[in-house]
């Protein structure tokens, strides 16, 4: 191949240029910085977490009884929007004409009766930790024979499973909204999707990346036009520096830096200050629902990406 | 009207996420005259890459070149980040 040499330059030039740098991280967000990336990676990242990272989400809804005010379909499409926390890697896909079994579906139920004790009113709100995984699947008959799934065996034994099963991420999420004397008794069934397919299906509450900002001072400020640029920043970009008898500003934290273009206003101070951003310096967050840790999930957007650029090589015929 | 060297890719089931990646790419490879990536309708879920090199490579070449480099570089950048998330978790404990 004609340019074999120049190429692994190329590829050891990135691998030398690329630095990856964790500020924070929790088991809910992330916020890193890649240096030496282009644009369209960084972009190509952001897209592939929002929408093609799978998730499990539930997607058809069995109602036996809804004797509450919230209509079946509103009650079915807010137990969609519902965050489970399954690690979707453990299980497979499910289309249409597939028969619903322990390894491409999740069953919860919902089995809540609103009465009145006395004074009080028990369960005058349905939350999601009355919503119970069962293990050993459907309990709705489908016919006098079968249930709406066919488990062979019990999802209790599924390797990689948390000690405290698959649940909803948060428990006190409020699904519907109950008085005396009504009932709610339903099946859900989840399945693995992706974000493109419908948001309930998107892993992230949100992913962002933004450049980091670059504040150059063009002349030296000094005295008086120092302390005014420290304090016209809304962030703290700018700093005093004492340099033996004279104050210099400086720019000390260019990374707070909003880009709200506050110190370029009033006259002249353009000419002193210039706000540009680093072309190659992205600084990514993460917010996960909870389904995936946040950096597992960058991780397999990095596996989804890959196996893009697999699936579109072409082989010379 | 024959241009030499020059070809464009019809690639199904792909959108901007990877058609600027590939551009991106394409636009590293010195020997690549001209190439770009467009979505012709965006209701078809299908991408059309157009490639035109030197008479040194053919477009083939530059575009099958282009997907192994982002291969390679993916790899090392997960390696690189999974290094920097253990270290960072083993600071925690």
């Amino acid at each position: 191949m004609a340019y074999g040499v120049d190429n692994s330059l190329r590829i050891e030039d990135f691998c030398k240029n690329l630095r990856v740098e964790i500020i924070s991280m929790n088991e809910e967000d992330i916020e890193f910085d890649i240096v030496g990336i282009d644009a369209a990676i960084a972009n190509a990242f952001r897209r592939i977490l929002i929408a093609e990272v799978p998730t499990m989400a539930i997607e058809k809804v069995y109602i036996a009884n809804n004797t509450s005010v919230i209509q079946d379909e509103v009650l079915a499409h807010r137990l969609g929007l519902l965050p489970i926390k399954a690690d979707p890697r453990l299980f497979d896909y499910k289309s249409e004409e597939e028969n619903a079994n322990e390894k491409n579906t999740i069953v919860f139920k919902i089995d809540v009766v609103c009465t009145r004790k006395g004074e009080r009113v028990l369960n005058s709100s349905v939350t999601s930790d009355q919503m119970k995984w069962l293990p050993e699947g459907s309990e709705m008959p489908f016919n006098t024979m079968t249930k709406f799934t066919s488990f062979g065996s019990s999802q209790k034994n599924l390797p990689g499973l948390p000690a405290e099963g698959i649940s909803c991420q948060y428990p006190d999420i409020i699904v519907a909204k109950l008085r005396p004397g009504q009932a709610i008794e339903l099946e859900g069934h989840a399945i693995k999707g992706s974000g493109n397919i419908h948001a309930k299906w998107s892993p992230v509450a949100t992913a962002r990346y933004r450049m980091l900002p670059e504040v150059n001072l063009m002349e030296d400020i000094q005295g008086k036009l120092a302390e005014e640029l420290v304090q016209k920043c809304p962030t703290g970009v700018f700093d005093i520096e004492d340099v033996g008898t004279v104050k210099k500003a400086i720019v000390a934290r260019p990374r707070n830096c909003t880009l709200c273009r506050e110190c370029v206003r009033g006259t002249d101070w353009d000419k002193r200050v210039q706000l540009t951003r680093v072309k190659d310096h992205f600084i990514f967050t993460i917010e996960s629902t909870g389904a995936l840790r946040p950096e597992v999930l960058f991780t397999e957007a990095i596996k989804i990406l890959n196996e893009k650029c697999h699936r579109i090589i072409t082989e010379l015929s | 009207m024959k241009v030499m060297n020059a070809a464009t890719f019809t690639v199904e089931r792909e959108d901007h996420t990877v058609g600027n990646v590939i551009r991106m790419q394409l636009h590293r490879d010195p020997s690549v005259l001209f190439a770009g990536y467009r979505l012709p309708h965006p209701l078809q879920y299908r991408l059309v890459v157009k490639i035109q090199t030197t008479s040194q490579s053919s477009p083939m070449q530059a575009y099958n070149l282009a997907i192994t480099d982002l291969i390679k570089e993916l790899d090392h950048l997960k390696a690189v980040f999974e290094h920097e998330t253990s270290q960072k978790q083993a600071d925690y404990y």
